[in-house]
């Protein structure tokens, strides 16, 4: 009778496989605010849940029962709790295959796919996912899956909070996972979800760890090479800085790059604010600050106008020890030469 | 059989028909993707107001896009173009329109009077969520919420799970935000229907609204969704992140939980329950400076709301944010949300506005401003005020502009169907936009809540008169003026860390302490 593939629905009121579960109401209270008129096949099918769970039951039939439910309603966390819980009972009593059914993990992890391709704002497809692959305890396939999600949307926060969950549970910090986030930045330079992940494997997973020999020069190149790209991009500018904090490299080393973009002594074309953002800063501790005022001026007046305020509060920092946007985790070692 | 719904009625029918991908318990992904309707526009929020005072001048940045512009096309400066250039359209409106609170209102009280369709099966794991947006919105437009505390009393008392905490609907497993949801709402409520009573009843309505929380299984709940990490899970096998810490710590705060209540029983082996909470929090702060939520996720608005908040209910401003967080690289991050043309915030880097993070961000302003203030006059050895960090004029400018929908409701940007959900957190932005929230630490507090861990989040205050920056020698100064062209357009005072109106959670805390002093078999009566 189970089956994902199937498409009938089930009556649970007159089926023969129900009527050992007594179907259990729903309490709303009295005179309940806000109180959703349930389609009847939802309502039906939630008092066979609530009666199933009041048994304890987990045999194969709940999958069907659950999956029904998720399909009306995927945020509905209770269902997606018991449905695992009943996959864990059904290994352990070896109920997969039983003849009538035909369950598996890897038909799960299909179903759950094609889930998660419809409902994509959603916490539980994903953690319920994880919750396989770890018990299951083999990634394989996995990257694809999210990379399949991505196509319509590389944003998604569940599917990129479940992609680092898999490269730290597999420890796949590897040469696969680093040419992923190169396509994906090669597609949109400005997918700031890629950047993020682009800095977990290759210094954000490292805590208080050194980075390995090369790695900090390998990402100032490629941030530069990105900024080069497209100067406006706050991602890449956003990245430089912390990978010079990571590698304990002054903000001073930046001077001539960033001048490139924001020339403003004497006043040339600009064509990045965030230049101008890290130049001021570059200037206020080389002790400069007519220039850092200068550069906070520009953005206040022209370039970024809406922030005007924090630029004013900026330039009142001027000048001040705390005024280290990217403070060193130690003593720098290269000193602003300007 | 209850799920026997009563006939939908004519007025019922006017009801929005939901998509499938109907957010979850906490929804603070931007809605994109979204169709716009038929018939909704992006010229279509002009309500130009005859009553308003003479038209001011539209600022240059919301008529132009930002000067700098590359030339490289990718999928996300095409969306950001394109959504530029269509509320361009849209805030370029030299009389703002003002905030229409009547139809706002009869959009919030419809899922309330009427009921909500079977299109909103979606949310029916977030069924106190539902209350609290439309109470809590409502109660912001001035409305009178107090007429629904017996209702809301009856609708969540069958959400409490027998094993302790609170459910998204019957029958449903214990979920933090749905505890958090379910605690404010009551909150509210009950501060509306007690406001003007002696004290007597008073106590009358608080002892109906809430003496029948059970605090102790809620407590031992909210031990078993706390991780070693410092971090809590949503519910029991659920996910984790900071938006469940923020959710628990609210719900400790706000229901008078005590020091040795969270210590717990070493004996049973209970750890305290906000050991490694501020580190988690600060363990969640990124390579952006921003806030996710979780360690190593991408930083985001939402989850920078909750850590914020959480860290400021356990520390006062400063010690919270500048050392659990670095401080500069977190405002740096937060004010590069706001852009122009819009005036909005986005929740992250090179992602779209959306009406929603006026609070998630909006509401960030408030305590990061506290904190700055704070810092600044302990370097100058006296009271300093930086004034603010961002533009609450742009702000308002894209609420009253774009995030009103034609028929009621608040929402994400023009072309998007106002919600719920929307419609509280962009009136809280506008609440922040039009006040001053600041934290006061020479406010005098009651012997209870001066020990209490959460003492800090009971010291805030408001002010309609928004305080320019001072000098470095604290002078100048005065008040930031237009913000509220008209006091029709005002919403109530909120409070910058729980959401709910601000006031509401001290009558709450006298409860508690008057109930947890007779509650106490062991003190001697009438001694303190």
């Amino acid at each position: 009778m189970a089956s994902y593939d199937s498409d009938d629905e089930v009556d649970y009121a007159t089926d023969p496989a129900w009527t050992d579960i007594t179907p259990l109401p729903q309490d709303d209270g009295e005179n309940p605010l806000a109180q959703i008129a349930y389609p009847p096949e939802y309502a039906l099918a939630m008092s066979y849940l609530r009666g199933v769970m009041a048994v304890n039951d987990h045999s194969a039939r709940v999958l069907d029962l659950t999956a029904d439910i998720i399909g009306m309603n995927a945020a509905h966390y209770t269902v997606w709790g018991y449905r695992f819980k009943t996959l864990m009972a059904l290994e352990t009593s070896n109920g997969f295959n039983d003849g009538k059914t035909d369950w598996s993990w890897r038909k799960e992890l299909d179903w759950v796919q094609s889930i998660a391709k419809q409902y994509e704002k959603n916490y539980q497809i994903w953690h319920h996912r994880q919750l396989i692959i770890d018990h299951l305890n083999d990634p394989t396939g996995e990257r694809d899956r999210t990379n399949e999600m991505f196509a319509s949307d590389s944003k998604n926060y569940h599917v990129w909070t479940y992609r680092q969950w898999l490269v730290k549970r597999f420890n796949l910090f590897d040469a696969e996972e680093l040419e992923a986030m190169d396509l994906l930045l090669d597609d949109d330079v400005r997918n700031n979800s890629a950047w993020n992940h682009r800095y977990f494997i290759t210094l954000g997973r490292l805590g208080a760890e050194d980075p390995a020999e090369g790695v900090i020069d390998r990402e100032i190149k490629f941030a530069k090479e990105a900024i080069s790209k497209a100067p406006q991009n706050p991602s890449p500018w956003n990245y430089l800085k912390a990978v010079l904090r990571k590698g304990n490299i002054n903000l001073a080393s930046l001077k001539d790059f960033c001048e490139r973009f924001a020339p403003v002594h004497p006043e040339g074309e600009i064509s990045s604010s965030h230049a101008l953002d890290i130049l001021s800063e570059i200037y206020d501790e080389a002790g400069d600050f007519v220039r850092a005022e200068q550069a906070l001026v520009l953005l206040a007046a022209k370039y970024d106008p809406v922030r005007k305020n924090y630029w004013r509060y900026r330039k009142r920092l001027l000048g001040s020890d705390e005024n280290v946007l990217i403070a060193s985790e130690k003593t720098p070692t290269v000193h602003a030469t300007a | 059989m209850s799920y026997q719904r009563r006939a939908v009625n004519s007025k019922a029918r006017r009801k929005v028909v939901f998509p499938k991908d109907w957010p979850t318990m906490v929804q603070i992904e931007p809605l994109e993707g979204q169709q716009p309707r038929a018939d909704e526009t992006v010229d279509d929020v002009s309500h130009p107001n005859p009553y308003q005072m003479a038209p001011g001048r539209v600022p240059v940045m919301h008529l132009n896009l930002p000067f700098i512009l590359d030339d490289l096309k990718t999928e996300t400066s095409q969306k950001q173009l394109s959504t530029a250039r269509n509320i361009m359209r849209s805030v370029d409106q030299a009389t703002l329109p003002s905030l229409d609170k009547a139809t706002h209102i009869e959009f919030l009280l419809n899922p309330l009077d009427e009921g909500l369709s079977g299109g909103f099966v979606g949310l029916d794991a977030s069924r106190p969520w539902l209350l609290y947006w439309c109470i809590n919105a409502l109660s912001a437009l001035g409305e009178d919420v107090g007429v629904y505390n017996e209702r809301v009393i009856s609708s969540l008392k069958p959400l409490q799970h027998p094993g302790g905490g609170f459910g998204g609907g019957n029958g449903q497993a214990p979920h933090v935000a749905a505890a958090y949801a379910s605690i404010l709402t009551l909150t509210v409520t009950s501060y509306y229907a007690s406001r003007g009573l002696p004290e007597n009843e008073r106590l009358g309505v608080y002892a109906n609204s809430f003496a029948w929380i059970d605090r102790e299984k809620l407590l031992q709940w909210l031990r078993k969704i706390k991780l070693p990490n410092g971090g809590f899970k949503v519910n029991e096998g659920g996910e984790e992140d900071v938006r469940a810490g923020y959710c628990a710590l609210v719900v400790l705060a706000l229901l008078g939980y005590n020091e040795e209540d969270l210590r717990g029983d070493l004996s049973l082996g209970e750890l305290p329950l906000l050991e490694g909470v501020a580190g988690y929090f600060k363990s969640c702060q990124t390579w952006e400076g921003g806030i996710g939520a979780k360690p190593h996720a991408e930083a985001h608005g939402g989850y920078a709301f909750c850590v914020l908040a959480a860290l400021c209910l356990l520390g006062d401003p400063q010690e919270a944010l500048s050392e659990n967080l670095d401080f500069n690289r977190l405002v740096s991050w937060l004010s590069a949300r706001q852009y122009a043309p819009e005036g909005g915030f986005s929740g992250r880097t090179n992602k779209l506005v959306d009406g929603c993070y006026s609070t998630w961000v909006g509401g960030c302003w408030s305590l990061v401003e506290a904190a700055a203030n704070a810092i600044e006059s302990s370097k100058k050895s006296m009271k300093v005020n930086v004034g603010d960090l961002w533009s609450r004029k742009a702000l308002i400018r894209y609420i009253l502009t774009c995030c009103q929908g034609p028929y009621g409701g608040l929402r994400d940007k023009p072309g998007i169907r106002p919600d719920y959900y929307h419609s509280n957190y962009v009136l809280l932005g506008l609440s922040a936009a039009q006040h001053y929230y600041y934290y006061d630490d020479s406010s005098v507090q009651s012997p209870v809540l001066t020990k209490s861990p959460f003492r800090h989040g009971y010291r805030w205050k408001s002010s309609k008169n928004v305080p320019r920056s001072s000098g470095n020698d604290g002078t100048g100064g005065g008040w930031l003026e237009g913000l509220v062209e008209d006091e029709s357009d005002r919403v109530g005072v909120q409070h910058p860390l729980f959401n709910i109106p601000l006031g509401a959670e001290s009558y709450l805390q006298s409860w508690w302490e008057w109930f947890n002093d007779i509650s106490d078999v062991d003190a001697i009566p009438g001694e303190k």
